[in-house]
């Protein structure tokens, strides 16, 4: 075989591809063949029929405890909903939860993306700040706030000591543990939004803000009529992530409180935990998991439609 | 070059023109914010130096009175942390391994072969990108319960061998390699793993640094899964092994510190040293949305 040089490959390659059609494209079948059976068995085993196995199961009064596991038709999802109140608890909880950590998270990653676009020095040491508590190992963030919010020993009771105010024991009174919460998973993922932001805000032309200044417009008006508008689709990007992600909270509630106290911070994915790993009631576990699903997916089409609508400017 | 100019030319006039008040405001605003962010981090590792009991003190220490290596000598001493240690690296060195590959060779053919059924399959994979895993979270249990595969690292391992989001990446980043050198080495003679070997995968370095940095922190971080499927201590890893120690310690804060702070460190040390690619990897890993 002699060595390929471009001119005698580009020589070649028209009259040889067509020629050789027939019998290359069985290798290239084989190959494809070859190479993606064991990954789509993979995806099949671990992704498609968990899907399946999980609708499936709702239906079903299944425990892997007792051999007999019965159809019952909806009526895991009826009694999620009508005879299990620390469920209906756990769905207004999560999206408490999600109503005030998703706004909050946005409010304060846009400013700090906006602060960070605009200053020349020390950018990349603020970035990696803000960044850092989003790579650390969230068990580790979880422990660390459960000392900085401990009612005696915390820094928190502690700094608020110091200006004279009363101290709470955070974890222990269902109107604040929440909350608590709440500004552990702000704090943990804001560099991520902030970096995202920062992401979109560098596509935005330059021209676009010396054209407004030539017009005369403020700081606000830039802001307002530049910034705003071309940053609706990170915006949007920003919302469905942090949603979804926080829809599925868990870790700070399994690790600190258990859903306590009196089930005020109890979450839909920990109840969920709680009924299948706990009381190893799978098939109604399963029936929590497929609402949790579609939720999702509702939450996810609304806030697509809803920042479509907005997109045309 | 023109272009440059104009831009930069109103920017410095403006900020010669303007007050640097306001880009004061900004840098005191942000370094407050900064201190926010790096209190707790602070807090983690000056407890770490403390006692017992200054860890318990009231009003609490900020820097520790006397600063010991104690929590540390008890942590290492008295819990097996190396053997946690290398059960988290060996986790999440084999699924980083395996998804880098199984994505690079499922998004070169996804890419760069016509097969019937390849749009509906790719539309597929893509669809469970939308399902959580909280959602397969029992189907999965029992699956590798059936494998008999529970309380062992493979129960961390095997479900984590393939990624939707993976593919998804390589495709995109694959499909811009031109056709005309995939054509000239097939009539080169080359076999068809032998150019994704050899020719194609050599041509990710960024999407495997991107991709491999995003699987392996999701990998250590994992906390659910590795809840259900490990019961044994010396199968755990990090997080599973931090939460287990924290609920035998859960007064101990110096202990708990101590113990936080090495699992955190190597990963925030990492950071430091390649913070691009971190950043990086996890903006793309957004995108998956």
């Amino acid at each position: 075989m002699s060595v390929p040089t471009a001119s005698n490959i580009a020589a070649e390659r028209a009259p040889t591809q067509r020629r050789k059609h027939a019998p290359g494209h069985g290798a290239l079948m084989r190959f494809v063949a070859l190479a993606l059976t064991p990954i789509m068995l993979l995806f099949f085993i671990f992704a498609f029929l968990p899907i399946g196995v999980s609708i499936f199961l709702s239906f079903y009064r299944y425990s892997p405890l007792d051999m007999n596991a019965p159809f019952i038709g909806l009526r895991n999802y009826t009694f999620a909903f009508t005879k299990d109140p620390a469920f209906v608890t756990s769905l207004g909880n999560t999206l408490k939860y999600v109503l005030i950590a998703v706004p909050l998270n946005v409010v304060l990653t846009l400013p700090i993306a906006l602060a960070l676009n605009h200053i020349k020095r020390f950018k990349a040491f603020f970035r990696a700040v803000y960044f850092m508590p989003a790579i650390t190992s969230l068990v580790a963030v979880v422990l660390v706030w459960r000392y900085l919010l401990d009612p005696q020993a915390g820094l928190i009771n502690g700094a608020l000591a110091l200006v004279g105010l009363p101290g709470r024991a955070w974890l222990g009174e269902p109107e604040y543990a929440l909350f608590a919460m709440i500004l552990l998973s702000v704090w943990q993922d804001m560099g991520y939004n902030v970096i995202v932001f920062l992401a979109g805000l560098q596509t935005i032309p330059e021209t676009f803000y010396e054209a407004a200044m030539v017009d005369g417009a403020n700081g606000w008006q830039r802001f307002r009529h530049i910034t705003l508008p071309l940053l609706s689709r990170t915006t949007l990007f920003v919302l469905v992530l942090t949603t979804i992600s926080y829809m599925q909270v868990f870790v700070p509630m399994a690790i600190m409180t258990r859903g306590g106290p009196l089930n005020s911070t109890r979450t839909i994915v920990l109840h969920i935990w709680d009924q299948a790993f706990q009381y190893l009631k799978m098939g109604y576990a399963s029936a929590l998991s497929v609402v949790l699903l579609l939720m999702l997916l509702a939450i996810t089409l609304i806030q697509l439609r809803l920042l479509r609508s907005n997109w045309e400017y | 070059m023109k272009k440059a100019m104009t831009a930069s030319t109103p920017s410095t006039k403006a900020s010669a023109r303007r007050p640097s008040l306001s880009t004061i405001t900004l840098y005191v605003v942000l370094s407050l914010g900064a201190i926010v962010m790096l209190t707790p981090l602070f807090q983690m590792i000056m407890t770490s130096f403390k006692t017992s009991g200054e860890a318990l003190r009231v009003p609490p220490t900020l820097l520790p009175d006397r600063p010991t290596l104690e929590a540390y000598r008890t942590v290492l001493t008295q819990a097996p942390f190396g053997l946690w240690f290398r059960n988290s690296v060996l986790v999440a060195v084999s699924v980083t391994a395996l998804i880098l590959f199984t994505s690079s060779l499922a998004g070169y053919i996804f890419a760069k072969f016509k097969f019937p059924g390849r749009d509906l399959l790719f539309t597929l994979l893509l669809g469970t990108l939308m399902v959580p895993f909280p959602v397969v979270l029992i189907p999965i249990y029992l699956i590798v319960n059936n494998l008999h595969l529970l309380n062992t690292l493979f129960a961390l391992i095997v479900p984590s061998t393939v990624s939707a989001f993976g593919i998804f990446l390589m495709r995109q980043f694959i499909a811009a390699i031109p056709d005309d050198l995939i054509d000239a080495a097939r009539l080169d003679g080359a076999s068809e793993f032998g150019i994704y070997w050899r020719l194609i995968r050599p041509q990710l370095g960024p999407a495997f640094g991107a991709l491999g940095i995003f699987t392996f922190l999701s990998s250590r971080n994992d906390y659910l899964w590795p809840l259900i499927a490990i019961n044994d201590q010396d199968k755990m890893t990090l997080p599973l092994a931090l939460a287990f120690f924290n609920s035998s310690h859960a007064t101990r804060y110096d202990l708990v510190m101590a113990a936080a702070v090495l699992i955190v460190l190597p990963v925030i040390a990492a950071f430091l040293f390649f913070q691009r690619q971190f950043i990086n990897a996890l903006v793309l890993s957004g995108m998956k949305g």
